[in-house]
């Protein structure tokens, strides 16, 4: 069950909720630009505790960029 | 049974968001379905507010989001509360912040008549068979099952109609449900009773918040303000039924009474003038009393909002539990006509999911009045989880859920809402708009963990991956109008 959350993972995740082709925005772009909203947002922290991290939308809510919530999800598996 | 009766796959009895989910996610399958509506729409109703996993959700799997946008509704982005210790109201918005507010953070306030004439006339576009002026006078079943309904045409000739399942969603007042079985069961705690009327030019709480649900706490229990157009308000006061007696006298006097009586609704109307003729004319009551069916279902028959259960309008639940129920009564049954799952499996997840629904939000509800402290009022004495009677509450609780999570489990939880609302802060504050202390709550938590899939789905559609919500449970199909056992695909 605990896949690792790669780099690549949240890359594919993120472009995947925000309807985006991986590699069209940067790892330190800032995803509320992008259009990521509460609900985007809330999928993905869903998606990534059934995926074996222990983060909620709420942390990441402060920083929403792609190295942001990997470290994030580094630090709490 | 005789001869000459009318066959088709499913009957579903009444015309509400309820019958029409169910009847439209079951004709898209392909499923042949005749809609039994007693009434001719439109037609007037009470439950005005939405929350946004029906307009975003269930709205999308309808097909109905452009027509809701044209239709021009007034959009909520929360509710707005006088309750508790803070004397400005605080907000409770859907998105987590307003950076964070995107194309689904928002739902709307409906005139039912319209909002429900939609709906049933989308049905019938997706090839639902509707008939209006229709009541149902029977239900027939065997020993076995649930076979069909009688019913009466609007020429006054009683027909028949077979099916392979019998959806009832015809509300509170109907007793189409007692066919299922069981017994209906109230929470002892929430017998609360609602007054409500029409009012033009009443004021607006200030942009961008001038959309909301206001709902204020007086003495004597609370006051909904629902902004319905720029003009229009739908107000109505929930009150302990102790107080029925006093509505039978002058119902416009006890309206207006209760008003001036609570302060910041007094206020918002002193240049308004209640609205006197037409649908909204009237002075109506309600019995709002919670309650919860003690089963959602026999083999052949099924119960979808209302007719199942109901909780305390203050969370605006009405719509969102009825159309929950019923796009998971579509499910299941669409399953079933399918071949895919057997009948017990499928009503096994759905009851479970319903009743989770029900539940997550009932404990909401009695953290949330717990909140509201005033000794010196009989209506929230009443109404704490303290003064409640354990065993009353264990009972119904465990009815509705399961699991009884145990009274120290409701005061913590009314605890930490009320310090999640304390450091929230008031409306029209930069705190008062960001909703992390709230949305961080853990029945904060359980309420958005359904309707966030369901939003999910509808705005991602196929490409959503969904786990199981029960232990051992199934999952919705890629279209999400089916089941499928995970266990069964790995």
């Amino acid at each position: 069950m605990t896949a690792p959350l790669s780099l690549e993972r949240v890359r594919h995740d993120v472009a995947e909720v925000l309807d985006e082709e991986p590699g069209s925005f940067t790892d330190d772009e800032n995803l509320l630009d992008r259009g990521l909203d509460s609900i985007r947002l809330m999928s993905l922290a869903v998606r990534w505790r059934e995926a074996g991290a222990d983060t909620g939308y709420l942390e990441l809510a402060k920083e929403p960029t792609v190295i942001a919530w990997y470290q994030l999800l580094e630090g709490t598996r | 049974m005789n001869g000459t009766a009318e066959k088709t796959d499913v009957v579903v009895i009444g015309g509400g968001p309820g019958g029409s989910t169910t009847a439209t996610l079951l004709a898209k399958r392909g499923h042949r379905v005749v809609l039994l509506e007693k009434e001719t729409f439109p037609r007037y109703q009470i439950g005005e507010s939405l929350l946004p996993s029906t307009v975003h959700g269930i709205g999308r799997l309808l097909g109905v989001t452009e027509e809701l946008e044209r239709a021009a509704f007034t959009v909520k982005r929360g509710g707005s509360f006088r309750w508790g210790t803070n004397p400005v109201p605080w907000n409770f918005l859907f998105a987590l912040a307003p950076e964070l507010s995107g194309p689904t953070s928002y739902a709307y306030q409906v005139e039912r008549m319209k909002f429900d004439d939609i709906l049933l006339r989308n049905a019938a576009r997706c090839g639902v068979d509707v008939r209006e002026q229709s009541p149902v006078t029977e239900v027939l079943a065997d020993g076995e099952r649930v076979r069909g309904v009688r019913y009466t045409s609007p020429d006054g000739v009683p027909r028949e109609v077979h099916a392979a399942f019998v959806v009832d969603a015809s509300g509170n007042r109907s007793r189409v449900h007692q066919h299922v079985g069981g017994e209906r069961i109230h929470s002892e705690f929430f017998r609360n009773i609602a007054l409500f009327g029409y009012f033009e030019g009443g004021r607006r709480l200030p942009a961008p918040d001038s959309g909301n649900i206001l709902c204020a706490a007086f003495d004597e229990g609370w006051i909904w303000y629902i902004p319905l157009s720029p003009t229009l308000t739908s107000v109505g006061a929930v009150i302990s039924r102790e107080h029925a007696a006093r509505l039978r006298g002058d119902q416009e006097k006890a309206l207006l009474g209760f008003v001036d009586r609570c302060a910041i609704v007094r206020d918002f109307l002193s240049e308004a003038t209640r609205v006197t003729e037409g649908v909204y004319g009237e002075i109506r009551t309600r019995k709002d009393y919670s309650y919860t069916n003690s089963t959602f279902h026999r083999p052949g028959m099924v119960l979808v909002g209302d007719a199942a259960c109901f909780i305390d309008p203050v969370f605006s639940t009405g719509v969102h539990l009825a159309t929950y129920a019923g796009l998971l009564a579509a499910r299941s049954i669409n399953s079933v006509l399918a071949g895919d799952l057997p009948e017990d499996r499928v009503f096994a997840e759905f009851e479970g999911r319903y009743r989770r629904e029900y539940r997550v939000f009932y404990e909401f509800l009695s953290a949330f009045y717990d909140m509201q402290s005033d000794e010196e009022s009989y209506f929230w004495k009443a109404r704490k989880v303290t003064d409640m009677d354990a065993t009353d509450l264990e009972a119904f609780v465990t009815l509705v859920g399961g699991v009884h999570s145990g009274e120290q489990a409701f005061l913590n939880a009314s605890a930490d809402l009320s310090e999640a609302v304390e450091r929230t802060g008031s409306m029209q504050t930069a705190t008062g708009d960001e909703m992390h202390h709230l949305f961080g709550t853990p029945v904060v938590r359980e309420v958005m963990q359904e309707m966030n899939n369901v939003q999910v789905r509808g705005v991602l559609g196929a490409s959503v991956k969904e786990e199981p919500l029960l232990p051992d449970g199934l999952v919705p199909a890629s279209d999400g109008l089916s089941w499928v056992d995970p266990a069964a695909a790995r």
